[in-house]
């Protein structure tokens, strides 16, 4: 297998399910009517209900779903499962699930007056629905700040050449803000100022690189060269098992980009985490676009870094020994996330693009289209992976895309740098964000029982504690899992809730109907699955070692796996009585206002 | 026909960059200017439903040069929001 033959397969993957299955559905089953008037149109308000043309808000939408899940997936599914089992699932997912999920939950907004899903689960389901979905939206965001903490801890503190374009990255977007609000600065001045300073501290992180070794190795004599801390983690060393370490200077990069994301939830959104965001998705297009261009060119220009190295399979339940078990169902399911199928692509898609939908026939380019291209970014990360030296999957990861880019003449070094750094520019921007979001749930979930977290300095500083505490246990592969449970789930929420919305509606509910229970009963057992792990692999040896930090996160983190499950059952029950309800008696249709000529 | 068809391909290719980068910049400055209308709005709102209220009717006058869409200021002020429709969660990237 080579690079060129993969993307050509999904090339074709993305224009068969598109036209012979995609657009079927569009056409027969929700019947989108370039004629009936959509929210953005019957409700414009110059903010958020505002009709936008077709290919801005493909561009705006894309960038609102595509980041750091797809591509972190693909590189722990790779190594887990092989690169076959990977590959399938992320082409089976995005062509019978993935695509529905994401148009759906335009669909459904778009037919309701622009309202959002719980607002939509509120009528047809339950009152309680919206509640639960609360508690969804928080553990998911705790679950995967906490293995984004992880992970980002790690690499900056094993790669003193990553520091420098970090701190230089925040710097920048600290000054775009100021530029782009404050001093009026044109849009593409103040890009090319920004983005280029950051492009340069990335490329040069070689400079700083024995400063920052360095300042490590005095953080570390702060404990004598002693572990402050020292757990089992079942995932390290290739799954065999290994004691992690975390020494001051692993906790002291922690604590600093726990700094940085609380500035980005604290601070008015424009003045941080927009600007910071915007400047990092270039870092990361620049790369990703080289990269896919390269990936299809490699197997000509330069064949030694366009061939898979890893095994194709490495069987259905792989011998992880102090690992536990990973069976491919379910965990591949919920492994891979993001490039095959999301739950909070609908979330959003349902409030932040239903309402700019000028034109019904834009529904299925924008959030399907989207979606597909998502598939292609999670497709070059496990190429990336797959043709990436043996190692760290980061690392691996870093040295198959550098490969790529350095197709076009980059020097290895300099193409492996930004390939490292768009991959922690990535991962740092959308942790900063989530912890915005997840003060912004936890204020409105607790705020009238427990008014202190209105706050918006305790929600942030409540949330960082809670991310590092699960940091500190060390297993973020497990984390990761539990996150792709959480996100997965959410995808197949919304997806029984369009199924009760087709059902009312007295439509075809199969294609929306069949991925939702496959994912509902995935992710069930994968959750499952991964307490299971928690328990036996984590908590049990930690117990037994007399190791409280370790114990009390797992311990934490089997808690949220089974009040995620506890969740899911409630919503399930519900959306299966209303389903039974609308089956038999669907409501009646109103008739579709008429658009604006 | 061909220049045609490539000069559309172009105009798309540049709204799907600008949806890609400036579009949130844009969204988000509408955004600030709603709520300093709403500042002004609240300042106002005595004269326009006929209350009394100082300072006196020149504020009023000034109302339709500060926002000029009315209209659409009052129809956004009536929808019902989720605390998740806040623009954080436009951003989300995952």
């Amino acid at each position: 297998m080579n690079t060129l033959l993969a993307v050509i397969i999904g090339a074709l993957t993305v224009y068969l399910a598109y036209t012979l299955y995609a657009r079927r559905i569009d056409r027969h089953v929700i019947q989108s009517d370039p004629k009936r008037a959509t929210p953005a149109t019957l409700y414009m308000d110059g903010v958020d209900f505002m009709p936008t043309n077709r290919n801005i808000l493909f561009g705006y939408h894309f960038k609102s779903i595509a980041a750091a899940g797809p591509i972190i997936g693909a590189i722990v599914a790779a190594n887990l499962w092989g690169w076959l089992p990977a590959i399938i699932w992320l082409i089976l997912g995005v062509s019978f699930l993935g695509w529905a999920s994401d148009y759906s939950g335009i669909v459904i907004s778009v037919r309701n007056d622009g309202n959002s899903l719980s607002a939509i689960a509120h009528r047809l389901v339950s009152p309680r629905t919206r509640t639960i979905l609360f508690v969804f939206i928080f553990f998911y965001l705790l679950l995967v700040a906490g293995a984004f903490v992880g992970i980002m801890a790690t690499v900056l503190e094993s790669q003193p050449k990553t520091q420098l374009g970090v701190i230089v990255l925040t710097v920048m977007g600290l000054l775009l803000g100021q530029m782009l609000y404050r001093w009026r600065t044109g849009l593409v001045g103040a890009t090319v100022l920004t983005v280029g300073l950051t492009l340069i501290a990335i490329l040069g992180g070689g400079w700083t690189e024995e400063v920052f070794k360095a300042f490590n190795a005095g953080l570390n004599n702060v404990s004598g060269g002693a572990p402050l801390v020292t757990y089992f983690d079942p995932t390290l060393a290739n799954f065999k098992g290994a004691d992690a370490k975390i020494m001051p200077s692993l906790l002291f990069w922690a604590l600093a980009i726990s700094a940085f994301c609380y500035a980005g939830s604290v601070l008015p959104i424009w003045r941080m985490a927009q600007p910071v965001i915007y400047v990092g998705f270039w870092i990361t297009a620049l790369a990703m676009v080289l990269g896919l261009t390269g990936a299809l060119v490699a197997p000509f220009a330069k064949p030694e870094v366009a061939q898979f190295v890893i095994p194709a399979f490495r069987g259905f339940n792989p011998q992880l020994g102090p690992a536990g078990v990973m069976p491919l169902w379910p965990m591949l399911f919920v492994t891979i996330a993001c490039g095959a199928i999301s739950g909070w692509h609908a979330l959003f898609g349902a409030v932040g693009t239903a309402r700019q939908i000028q034109n019904e026939a834009d529904m299925l380019p924008i959030g399907g289209g989207s979606m597909f291209a998502e598939f292609l970014l999670g497709l070059l990360a496990l190429l990336a992976v797959s043709v990436g030296a043996k190692g760290a999957p980061v690392g691996a990861f870093a040295t198959g895309l550098g490969g790529f880019i350095s197709v076009w003449g980059l020097p290895i070094q300099y193409a492996t740098s930004l390939a490292f750094a768009a991959f922690i520019v990535i991962v740092l921007v959308v942790t900063q964000l989530l912890f915005r979001v997840q003060r912004v749930t936890l204020s409105e979930w607790l705020g009238d029982v427990f008014p202190p977290c209105r706050n918006q300095h305790i929600a942030s500083l409540i949330c960082v504690a809670l991310a590092i505490l699960l940091m500190m246990t060390g297993t973020w592969v497990y984390l990761w899992q539990l996150f792709g449970g959480a996100n997965q789930m959410m995808a197949a929420l919304s997806l029984l809730l369009v199924t009760v919305w087709l059902a009312s509606v007295g439509k075809n509910w199969m294609y929306a109907g069949l991925p939702a229970a496959f994912m509902w009963v995935t992710t069930c057992a994968s959750i499952l699955v991964t307490a299971y792990n928690l328990y036996s692999n984590v908590y049990q040896i930690n117990m037994a070692a007399g190791r409280t930090i370790p114990v009390v996160g797992s311990a934490l983190m089997i808690l949220v796996a089974l009040l995620l499950v506890v969740a899911a059952l409630y919503i399930g029950l519900d959306t299966w009585r209303a389903f039974q309800r609308y089956r038999h008696r669907p409501v009646q249709q109103r008739k579709p206002a008429a658009a604006r000529a | 026909m061909l220049t045609a068809r490539w000069t559309r391909l172009r105009g798309a290719l540049a709204q799907f960059l600008y949806g890609l980068t400036g579009y949130e910049f844009a969204r988000h400055a509408l955004q600030m200017r709603h709520e300093l209308e709403s500042v002004f709005m609240v300042v106002t709102f005595g004269d326009l439903i006929g209350v009394p209220v100082l300072p006196p009717v020149y504020s009023l006058r000034l109302l339709p040069y500060v926002v000029p869409e009315i209209a659409t200021w009052k129809r956004h002020m009536a929808q019902r929001k989720e605390f998740w429709e806040k623009d954080e969660y436009d951003l989300h990237g995952l």
